[in-house]
């Protein structure tokens, strides 16, 4: 099929983006089990960064290679003409690509508004003013959570106040507070918009339900510091909440985070033995910006030190467009 | 002459499908919970606020089909009574709330929460009950230990 230039170069971004991504993923599914267990060697913290990164990673890289050698090669070396043909193949690479985005960009919106939706509920419910960090519901739903991105809130129910101490309640908002602090519902967000390689194959949950558990130990330890008293607290805590109520039916990012009974008698374990010191906070969007400059680096690193790489790049998008 | 009046479909009715009440109905069950099993014109002489007799009593079956409440026949009137305590009807409301907003349908699944439990559950009571007596075990340990 003929196309024109700019609808040519849409294509090929697209085109070489499932390609690019298809070949990281299925390196990142290689390495999971591996990572895993480099994971399980670090604190809980760290051990989730570093899953979280290794998830991205296919994600990133792609679209980095996209925006930093393709479409500058196309630019640069694609005369402007007219139209031309392009194959059947990288029409279809570019309609997965455009379909594993889309469906990923749904999915992350309708997590959006279904969030929104509940807080606003929760909002009318609690009678707390919109911009109230703190919403106690009367709903007879046993939750205590952190809830949204742009401005997280503390829901917390009747319920699970009159069931827990003082010393209880307070390290369980500890708790929720290492989660705020360290954004992990923004990272919950990104995970849901990551892109899979095909359209409704989640082929990473393994990594995903691990880098969950540690942020909830790294939430836990951060909530205990070291302290006996609070992580016995803590401890109690948890299995009073899961007293309360019932479990739903596993569901993706969310519930399949955790790993049902085990995980939770995992994590009261923990916090028998020696309890952690909460780790140094790591900054989200210090590391972010650190990555993305590192990778930037490396992209314009390798067009300083080796320009004929444009070149190279566009002889492999024109025998991908072919 | 007691006659036990049992609905079998009533009882699967509560416990096969979530069962929402209304103010009145909840008040209704307010009432029951407090002084236990009561005929409809007790019930109305409890209420906080003056009703129809007839209001009640259509709440009061209305409640029975629901599955929430047994009755029974003494003499020429019913005899109602919870079927559930307060504490078990308000874990069954938490836990379809939960499941209603963490596996309902697709949409609902991605919520961006972070629970201190997430998927808060019928974790297996012996679970629980287990990890309950290890936290106990340890309070005492550290507690001899601090004496000492």
């Amino acid at each position: 099929m003929i196309f024109p230039y700019y609808v040519r170069l849409i294509i090929l971004c697209f085109a070489s983006f499932y390609v690019a991504h298809t070949a990281m993923w299925l390196a990142v599914r290689g390495f999971a089990s591996t990572g895993l267990r480099i994971a399980q060697t670090m604190r809980p913290r760290m051990a989730a960064q570093f899953l979280f990164a290794v998830r991205s990673a296919p994600m990133v890289v792609s679209l980095f290679l996209v925006a930093g050698f393709c479409v500058p090669s196309y630019v640069w070396w694609e005369p402007n003409i007219a139209g031309e043909r392009v194959g059947w193949i990288c029409l279809a690479a570019a309609l997965l690509g455009i379909s594993v985005w889309a469906i990923s960009l749904v999915r992350g919106g309708t997590s959006i508004v279904q969030t929104e939706r509940y807080l606003r509920r929760w909002i009318r419910e609690s009678k707390a003013g919109d911009s109230a960090d703190l919403l106690i519901v009367r709903d007879c739903a046993a939750i205590m959570a952190v809830a949204g991105v742009a401005h997280p809130r503390l829901v917390v129910s009747q319920q699970v106040m009159e069931a827990l101490s003082d010393e209880q309640r307070a390290v369980a908002i500890r708790h929720e507070a290492a989660h705020r602090s360290s954004r992990d519902n923004l990272k919950k967000l990104l995970l849901l918009l990551t892109p899979d390689v095909l359209p409704f194959c989640r082929g990473l949950a393994q990594t995903e339900r691990a880098w969950a558990r540690f942020t909830e130990w790294a939430a836990d330890d951060e909530a205990v510091d070291g302290s006996q008293e609070r992580a016995l607290s803590l401890a109690t805590a948890l299995v009073r909440v899961a007293k309360l109520g019932v479990r739903p039916a596993p569901a993706y990012v969310l519930s399949s985070l955790v790993n049902g009974d085990e995980d939770l008698r995992a994590r009261v374990d923990r916090l028998l033995r020696k309890p952690a010191y909460a780790e140094r906070p790591l900054q989200p969007l210090a590391a972010f910006a650190r990555n993305a400059a590192l990778i930037l680096g490396c992209v314009a690193g390798t067009l300083l030190l080796w320009p004929e790489s444009l070149n190279g790049v566009h002889q492999l998008l024109e025998r991908l467009v072919q | 002459m007691n006659h036990a009046v049992n609905n079998v479909s009533s009882d699967d009715q509560a416990s096969d499908r979530q069962v929402m009440l209304g103010p009145l109905e909840l008040e209704v069950m307010d009432v029951l919970w407090n002084s236990g099993a009561r005929n409809v014109r007790e019930v109305v002489k409890r209420m906080r606020r003056e009703l129809a007799y007839t209001t009640v009593m259509t709440t009061m079956d209305r409640l029975y089909k629901k599955g929430l409440l047994a009755r029974e026949l003494d003499e020429r009137a019913f005899i109602y009574s919870p079927k559930l305590t307060r504490q078990e009807w308000n874990r069954r409301r938490a836990g379809e709330m939960m499941a209603g907003f963490l596996s309902g349908p697709e949409e609902s699944r991605h919520l961006l929460l972070s629970c201190l439990v997430d998927a808060v559950g019928s974790h297996d009571s012996q679970l629980l009950d287990e990890l309950e007596t290890k936290i106990q075990r340890k309070r005492e340990e550290l507690a001899n230990s601090n004496q000492k």
